[in-house]
């Protein structure tokens, strides 16, 4: 089975290496880690990802704006991104995501399992 | 401050009511009937005993004012009518004009004291509702102040909740990744303790997480979805959400829910989440095989006001809280409830959320039996 690929972009180093670590652990996912907003869109069009894990609160850059961009471009409009945020409440969101004015929506700390499913229905596996 | 005994003795005596007034008639009239006898026994109004009529007439007006100064002249002076004649023994002679003369002096005497008095009572009274006035000045501003603390330090709280809920949720996120890892990693493994170490880690995990998500639902309470809600339908809904927990501790629930409630304007995700606190409390509180009581109605607002109030009231079997502590339970991190149990938040969530709603909340224990009775109060909109 080909590994999905999945781009984590978070500005704090521990959360991408604990996602790069657990998502690769499943033998799944290969995963890419970028520590800056600004990284992202490059980091992207580069790694060419089947999802991209997407922190909001970034310095510089912000999830927002790095999504921004990701979307415009149209050789990765398709690419699903789901936000993992600290700021958004668990009630707002489904422990395994949820849509918030057409965007998929992870609390955090998010649970392992509850990652994977939302990574799942996002790939539509 | 109206009360009787909060009044000083003097005011109490010298303008008395009830069994005061009785007994200072009572000593008044007796006082006349002693200077009378001592008229008598003396040889007649001439005796300069007479004049001592003047202290209940003055006693009298200093009691009762300018009438009850008039009618002890008036007792006095007819006190001494039986008298006048025995005074031809002394050789004066006494006539009806003399004691016609001596009853208008007495009066005299007894209005222009009751005068006095009244116009000193007058200004006792002003004097007292002044005070009671700045008394009840000085309260509002106490309230008003403590109020303003409590609101200052409710807002400096909901902006150092968000502030430390973003900063605490990153961490908490990279350590509850690190104990799924390990989870996964020791699946296998036969090391109870390891096993277990990491539960106990994943346990706190969770605890932080409440915690933290507690700050954010404070300090985000301010922002009300309003809609015009079927209250007892809420109440329904939140219901069906701890119908589990209910049924865990074997609680019977007691529903009588009032039909005619109207649809009142409110954010229904936050009542909802008012109520589920608020029967989370309750079965929490009540352990196992408690009753919980759900009661809703309509009630008029009070008497200075037209308006009426939606009510829900919830009562509980539970241990019921200690007096000493009803006063604190709306405290930001308060909480009665074990260690670890309770962010000490919830019931100061509900509190603002209440409040922001027009609506009021309170707390007290049961008086019939043991248990804690809540009553949250919504304002119902006019209907003309």
């Amino acid at each position: 089975m080909t590994k999905k690929k999945i781009l984590v972009v978070d500005d704090e180093g521990g959360m991408t290496r604990m996602l790069k670590r657990n998502l690769e652990a499943t033998n799944r996912y290969n995963v890419r880690t970028e520590n800056s907003g600004a990284a992202a869109y490059t980091a992207a069009a580069e790694f060419l990802p089947d999802l991209i894990l997407l922190d909001v609160m970034m310095p510089g850059v912000d999830g927002g704006d790095a999504a921004a961009k990701i979307k415009a471009d149209k050789n990765l409009s398709h690419i699903p991104i789901v936000f993992l945020s600290a700021i958004v409440k668990k009630e707002e969101t489904q422990p395994t995501g949820s849509n918030i004015g057409g965007l998929t929506f992870l609390a955090k700390p998010v649970k392992l399992e509850d990652l994977i499913t939302c990574i799942e229905k996002q790939l539509g596996e | 401050m109206n009360n009787e005994s909060d009044k000083h003795w003097s005011v109490r005596w010298l303008q008395p009511t009830g069994h005061r007034a009785v007994v200072a008639g009572a000593v008044i009239l007796m006082l006349i009937a002693l200077v009378s006898l001592s008229v008598y026994e003396t040889g007649g109004t001439r005796n300069a005993w007479l004049h001592l009529m003047y202290l209940p007439i003055i006693l009298a007006a200093a009691c009762f004012g300018i009438y009850g100064g008039i009618a002890a002249a008036l007792v006095a002076g007819l006190a001494l009518g039986p008298f006048m004649p025995m005074n031809v023994a002394t050789g004066l002679p006494q006539t009806t004009s003399n004691w016609m003369f001596r009853i208008g002096f007495f009066l005299l005497v007894g209005a222009f004291s009751g005068l006095i008095s009244n116009f000193l009572n007058g200004q006792i009274n002003r004097l007292k509702e002044t005070h009671d006035d700045l008394v009840k000045a000085h309260e509002e501003l106490k309230s008003a102040q403590m109020k303003l603390i409590q609101t200052a330090k409710l807002e400096s709280i909901g902006r150092l909740a968000a502030g430390v809920a973003h900063e605490v949720k990153n961490p908490l996120a990279v350590i509850q990744l690190g104990v799924d890892y390990l989870t996964s990693t020791t699946k296998e493994s036969t090391n109870r303790d390891a096993i277990e170490t990491i539960q106990e880690m994943a346990d706190a995990v969770q605890r932080a997480d409440t915690v933290i998500k507690g700050l954010l639902n404070f300090s985000r309470s301010e922002k009300l979805v309003l809609a015009m809600v079927d209250l007892n339908s809420v109440i329904e809904e939140s219901l069906l959400l701890v119908k589990h927990e209910l049924m865990k501790n074997h609680i019977t629930l007691e529903k009588n829910l009032g039909l005619a409630l109207p649809r009142i304007e409110l954010d229904h995700n936050k009542i909802k989440q008012v109520f589920i606190n608020m029967f989370m409390n309750a079965i929490q509180a009540m352990g196992s095989n408690g009753n919980l009581s759900v009661k809703t109605f309509i009630q008029s607002a009070g008497k200075n006001s037209t308006g009426q109030n939606a009510v829900v009231q919830i009562e509980d079997t539970g241990s019921g809280i200690a007096e000493d502590k009803l006063d604190k339970l709306f405290e930001p991190f308060f909480t009665t409830k074990p260690v670890g149990s309770g962010t000490g938040l919830g019931l100061s969530v509900s509190k603002n959320i209440i409040e922001l709603h027009h609506g009021n909340i309170s707390i007290a224990n049961r008086k019939d039996i043991r248990g804690v009775v809540v009553a949250i109060m919504f304002p119902v909109p006019n209907r003309s």
